[in-house]
């Protein structure tokens, strides 16, 4: 991260980050005081925050694997010879490629029938898309109400019918582009392992970046 | 059997260096493609309840951010300032008052790591400055910190509560006993050493310093308050005001506005070095601006990166907790100890032992997650608390955290203090050694535990 200057992407990503953060704590502190200032609830509080906090989440892994901020167990890789720590960083890019790919048709597959679109037929791999399914366009949140900015959806999922709450697949559409997302930082956090210009996938601790900084303010 | 197979793959891939979120998520994937029927889609589904379905867990990302802005805020100083006017006069003063600051912030503060940095940068270097060893001193931070997640509100807490359904106010009021406890304890010891070895003491500042630097720590204090009467009310005058969940959002939006607009340490109202903070007066529009600052958006995209990382790995725990339910594996777990006639004394020590084993490799929600529903449903059998039974579990993970290879807190004390990891290690074991006994207290004496949250919210009722 040092000396490099921070990218177009890496800015949005961090400012998404911070913004869904800080909304999720405004909602929550705003329901507080119309619970008790004003008397009321604000019904839809909850369950908004809830939505907000897994697409934080999700959203985030991603950026978190560019900036090698996830957890791992460095132990033995810090032990063992270059040759074999290298070997067991393409077992660990591997294994990271296959969750995310499997990760990826499984919500691709839950979410589809939600968007009227189709799942993806076999167990492991995507082999085509299935004939028969269900269409779920019309299947709504518990509380958040519809906006009139969304009411195009009606059209395209609900067959003109109107949302009284926003459609399910507004929520859930985060777990297949979370994941396509992430797979592309995995592919691109393996180039990198290929080339050699990481060694780890990970950080080995939560407070690295924190302790970095405090070390910084004590010699400065 | 075929559940030892997925243990193994779990331990394998964590070893080889695979990000612990994704050795747990895909070692349960491979396990449900391979022995039941469970579809791709469903694990994508049990991913997304981890937050739709826990609205519990919801309080983990607004303490964390509570305690980012507390430790940008400039707080830790002043609760400093507090504690070296209250007990740095005694031999080894000041190292008492390092568990004495470490205590107060993890009162405000969810996190063990997090304690060690906000109060390590400043006590580590001002111990060394007054003639204490630079071991001894790491040594009593390292320990001091661990309390950050014994003390509430406690980020590993709510993981339990939420992991075996549990009431998250019922777990934190069990811990305030056990962390005065463990903390005076630790304070003790150092004394004890302190008289030994002849440790340096500090001067007696007098009453005055005392009210002084309580006057200035305590807008800090005041979010303890908010906290306990939040979640608890006061008893006789008010009911519980609002939710943990709700409690933590407060807590960050107060820590929020103590940060930026009365310490000003951080925000548009920071000068440089030395110069007083500008008053709010002075320049109003900050009222605005403070929202939209560098520095607002700094902390909390950290606390956003902290939130990220552990809740993708309690996630993926989550699956892992699917499967095991899904195969009736806590069932057979407790059918196998208790067939071979195990009372609560030794399933105690069994949990002891597989939770220090694990602290070593694991990281500690993630770990309490797999690990509290196996031994949940064993514990009821035998009588235990589980309220008991989560600060047992907490006070193990807060040994995992000081002991090596993965221990948390040596790490954070090692780059905090710029020592090598195992000068730190050696430095902690004196106080590991009280950690222990306080371990074998906390186990074996139930009501250090359960008679506060009795005592508030009545006795605990098991509906099974």
């Amino acid at each position: 991260m040092q000396g490099k200057a921070k990218s177009f992407t890496d800015a949005l990503e961090e400012n998404l980050i911070a913004a869904i953060l800080g909304i999720m704590v405004l909602i929550t502190f705003s329901n507080v005081i119309a619970r008790y200032v004003f008397n009321t609830n604000i019904l839809w509080a909850l369950e908004m925050t809830v939505f907000l906090f897994a697409w934080l989440v999700l959203l985030g892994v991603s950026y978190c694997v560019k900036i090698g901020a996830h957890l791992g167990v460095d132990a033995i890789t810090n032990i063992v010879s270059p040759r074999t720590r290298r070997f067991m960083g393409f077992i660990s890019a591997i294994s990271c490629l296959a969750f995310t790919f499997l990760m990826l048709k499984g919500s691709w597959d839950y979410w589809a029938n939600f968007a009227n679109l189709p799942g993806t037929e076999g167990r492991w791999f995507p082999l085509g898309f299935e004939d028969n399914f269900r269409g779920r366009g019309w299947f709504e949140v518990n509380d958040i109400p519809m906006i009139a900015p969304l009411r195009f959806m009606e059209d395209i999922f609900n067959e003109g019918e109107a949302y009284e709450k926003i459609p399910r697949l507004i929520p859930y559409a985060i777990m297949p582009i979370s994941m396509a997302l992430l797979l592309f930082r995995f592919i691109q956090a393996s180039i990198s392992l290929w080339r050699g210009d990481i060694e780890i996938l990970f950080a080995s601790h939560e407070a690295e970046a924190a302790v970095e900084e405090a070390a910084k303010k004590l010699e400065g | 059997m075929t559940v030892a197979l997925l243990f193994v793959m779990i331990i394998s891939l964590l070893l080889i260096g695979v990000p612990i979120a994704v050795g747990l998520g895909l070692s349960s994937i491979l396990f449900l493609l391979l022995f039941s029927d469970s579809s791709l889609a469903s694990v994508a589904q049990t991913l997304f309840s981890a937050f739709e379905g826990h609205f519990t867990l919801l309080a983990i990302p607004f303490f964390i951010l509570a305690s980012s802005f507390m430790s940008t805020g400039g707080v830790a100083e002043r609760i400093i300032r507090f504690s070296i006017a209250c007990v740095g006069h005694l031999r080894g003063g000041l190292a008492i008052a390092g568990v004495f600051a470490c205590m107060m912030f993890a009162a405000l503060s969810g996190s063990s790591p997090a304690t060690v940095v906000a109060i390590g940068t400043i006590v580590i270097a001002a111990m060394t400055k007054a003639g204490y060893t630079k071991e001894f001193a790491a040594g009593v931070i390292c320990n001091a910190g661990t309390l950050g997640i014994l003390i509430p509100p406690s980020i590993v807490m709510v993981v339990y509560a939420a992991a075996v359904e549990v009431s998250v106010g019922r777990m934190f009021l069990a811990g305030v006993i056990p962390g005065l406890l463990a903390g005076l304890m630790l304070m003790t010891a150092i004394y004890v050493m302190a008289r030994i070895k002849n440790m340096p003491k500090g001067e007696w500042a007098g009453w005055r310093e005392i009210g002084r630097s309580f006057r200035d720590a305590s807008w800090g204090l005041l979010l303890i308050v908010i906290i306990m009467v939040g979640i608890y009310g006061i008893p006789g005058v008010t009911g519980a005001i609002f939710t943990p969940t709700e409690a933590a959002a407060v807590a960050s939006v107060y820590a929020f506005i103590v940060a930026s607009f009365i310490y000003r340490d951080m925000g548009p109202l920071k000068t440089e070095d030395g110069q007083p903070n500008i008053s709010l007066f002075k320049k109003p529009q900050a009222l605005i601006t403070a929202f939209f600052h560098k520095d607002t958006r700094d902390t909390l995209f950290s606390a956003g990166k902290l939130t990220i990382t552990l809740m993708f790995i309690i996630a993926n725990a989550l699956i892992l907790k699917h499967v095991l339910t899904e195969e009736q594996i806590p069932q057979q777990v407790a059918n196998a100890m208790l067939g071979a006639g195990l009372g609560p004394i030794m399933f105690l020590i069994v949990v002891n032992v597989i939770l220090l084993i694990g602290g070593q490799f694991m990281e500690p929600s993630g770990l309490l997650v797999i690990v509290a529903p196996l031994v949940f449903p064993i514990a009821i059998q035998l009588g235990i608390d589980p309220i008991h039974l989560g600060i047992i579990m907490v006070v193990n993970m807060e040994i995992g955290m000081i002991t090596p290879p993965v221990g948390l807190n040596l790490f954070v004390t090692s780059g905090v203090a710029g020592m090598p990891m195992m000068k730190v290690v050696k430095a902690a074991l004196p106080f590991l050694a009280v950690l222990f006994v306080f371990l074998i207290m906390v186990t074996y004496i139930p009501f250090l535990s359960t008679w506060l949250p009795n005592l508030m919210m009545g006795p605990e009722l098991i509906i099974q």
